[in-house]
């Protein structure tokens, strides 16, 4: 299939000194979350400071990658000119994937026909480049 | 501090939407014209001049699509208006019901015996000008697709169908008792009969979320002015009294990294509401709920306590219309009468002024004399809506 004239780029993470951890990780394939080092509550999306106790002891702290699709949704139409380069996508699944450990995770469901994706499905984490030095987690069945 | 009784509604105000703007050729209305037109009505409505605001409050709600830091000001200085005291929407779609409260505590502290709330969106005559998202959306929802709204309150109904079993035959019943509704209001949008049928063969934006689940984006600017009791009664339409009023913003029913996102920020604002109002579900004659898309309305309906999680049996038996044992979207909702962004949440309160002062026309309810409305504002990272807030209103204290 041809490639269209004019590729619209899809948005991109601003990588902020609280966010950077993260996506260096991701970089190297490994899931990372921030958990408290006084209460061990993980928190998610990454934070200055724990957000269930307020402790600013705040650990990097890998993860298996593993979990289960909780919810998800297929995108069928594009909202908004942020957007419009997924348009060559759609059809495509986003999801909420609870992950073994306890957080919830928003991404997608790659690797699996959409109408086989369904809540309660095993899924495992892939990392795949979206633009030079950024690594989205994505989640696949396993 | 109470908030009974501390305030009334004494005017409102709400221009006709409209959708016009994008296409070349079509006219053009800015935030401005619409957000003056807007008070111009609530000052008819109350019996009100601008110099009456000159020392008073005026509060304006940021919107999307015109949102700079000082917007209240900017607000101000296109009515041409001194307030001294000015206050800020940032609740989004829950401002409208939130700023009940936070005037009614201006009001019952005696800084000011007058404000009137405004909201006005343009975003189809102004979408050229951009907006900013939270960090979260910006870093872990758009890289990945996530549409908005549209995908995040998508996540919340897979995951309520899930659970409760709801299907679309539950979700179409709310749907077409907005629209009826709708179609007895002439200030409505869409007001063509729509049938169950047609609802559940409506095209599927992100599924589960259809066509008809979702709220209709619109220009249009609308105001409320409210005053003390004292003010209220020296004005020529019956005052609406505050009567019970809460909020809950970033709510999380469980760890914030996995929280149930069937339960929203409403259950703690709503029985806040009723606990200051000192009434019961019996007492409340009709409800209406923030709507930007239908199977919201029916979490909202869980969360304020009319019936149990997850009770399909109720939403299969009860009669929501406005001849039913719990009228919803009287006016046919935000769904149907238009979303101007945040201007969009101005639409259950000013529905249940004219419910309560007896101008619903062919959709009055009845004997209405208690109203709970709803707003909501924000959709969180895995969960639900960030802001929250409900209103009990009546004709009298």
């Amino acid at each position: 299939m041809a490639e269209p004239a004019k590729q619209i780029p899809k948005p991109l993470p601003e990588i902020t000194p609280v966010t950077q951890p993260f996506w260096d990780a991701a970089a190297q394939g490994k899931l990372i979350m921030q958990r408290c080092g006084d209460c061990r509550s993980w928190v998610w999306c990454p934070r200055p400071a724990c957000v269930e106790c307020g402790s600013n002891k705040l650990e990097w702290t890998q993860l298996t990658g593993r979990g289960e699709v909780f919810a998800f949704t297929v995108i069928r139409e594009v909202v908004g000119r942020a957007l419009r380069g997924f348009a060559k996508d759609i059809p495509y699944v986003t999801a909420w994937v609870d992950l073994e450990e306890g957080p919830r995770i928003c991404s997608n469901i790659v690797g699996c026909p959409i109408e086989k994706v369904s809540i309660g499905m095993a899924v495992e984490v892939v990392f795949e480049n979206a633009a030079q030095g950024i690594f989205l987690p994505k989640f696949r069945p396993r | 501090m109470s908030l009974r009784g501390a305030a009334a509604i004494v005017g409102v105000g709400e221009t006709p939407v409209d959708r016009f703007g994008s296409k070349p050729g079509e006219p053009r209305k800015s935030t401005a014209e619409y957000l003056s037109w807007a008070f111009r009505l609530a000052l008819e409505d109350a019996g009100l001049k601008k110099k009456d605001f000159d020392g008073q409050g005026l509060a304006a709600i940021y919107t999307a699509n015109h949102s700079q830091p000082f917007w209240p000001e900017e607000a101000a200085n296109i009515l041409g208006v001194s307030p001294a005291v000015s206050l800020a929407g940032g609740n989004g779609g829950a401002s409208a019901v939130s700023l009940l409260g936070h005037a009614a505590a201006m009001i019952r502290s005696g800084v000011v015996d007058l404000i009137v709330v405004l909201a006005a969106a343009a975003p189809f005559s102004e979408h050229g000008r951009s907006r900013s998202e939270p960090a979260d959306t910006r870093d872990f929802e758009m890289p990945f697709g996530v549409m908005g709204p549209n995908s995040k309150i998508s996540f919340v109904t897979s995951r309520y169908m899930h659970e409760s079993g709801m299907t679309s035959d539950h979700f179409g019943k709310i749907a077409v008792t907005a629209r009826y509704h709708a179609t007895l209001n002439p200030d409505a949008y869409l007001r063509k009969p729509l049938t169950l049928e047609e609802y559940k063969s409506s095209r599927m934006i992100s599924d589960p979320i259809r066509l008809y689940d979702c709220v209709l984006p619109a220009n249009g600017g609308k105001a409320y002015v409210i005053a003390s009791p004292e003010r209220a009664k020296a004005l020529r339409k019956p005052p609406v009294h505050l009567l019970g009023w809460g909020e809950r913003n970033n709510a999380s029913a469980g760890p914030r990294s996995n929280a149930d996102p069937l339960v929203t920020g409403v259950r703690e604002c709503g029985r806040a509401a009723f606990e200051m109002a000192g009434a019961s579900h019996g007492d409340v004659d009709f409800l209406g709920l923030y709507d930007d898309y239908v199977p919201i309305v029916m979490l909202q309906i869980e969360d304020l306590g009319f019936c149990g999680k997850n009770d399909r049996k109720f939403f299969e038996r009860t009669d929501f219309t406005i001849k039913g044992s719990l009228p919803i979207q009287t006016g046919g909702g935000m769904i149907n009468c238009g979303q101007p962004s945040t201007t969009g949440g101005m639409l259950h309160v000013i529905e249940a002024v004219r419910q309560l002062r007896g101008e619903g026309g062919a959709r009055q309810v009845a004997g209405a004399e208690v109203g709970l409305v709803t707003g909501l504002g924000a959709v969180n990272y895995g969960k639900n809506f960030g802001c929250t807030a409900a209103a009990i209103l009546g004709s009298g204290i």
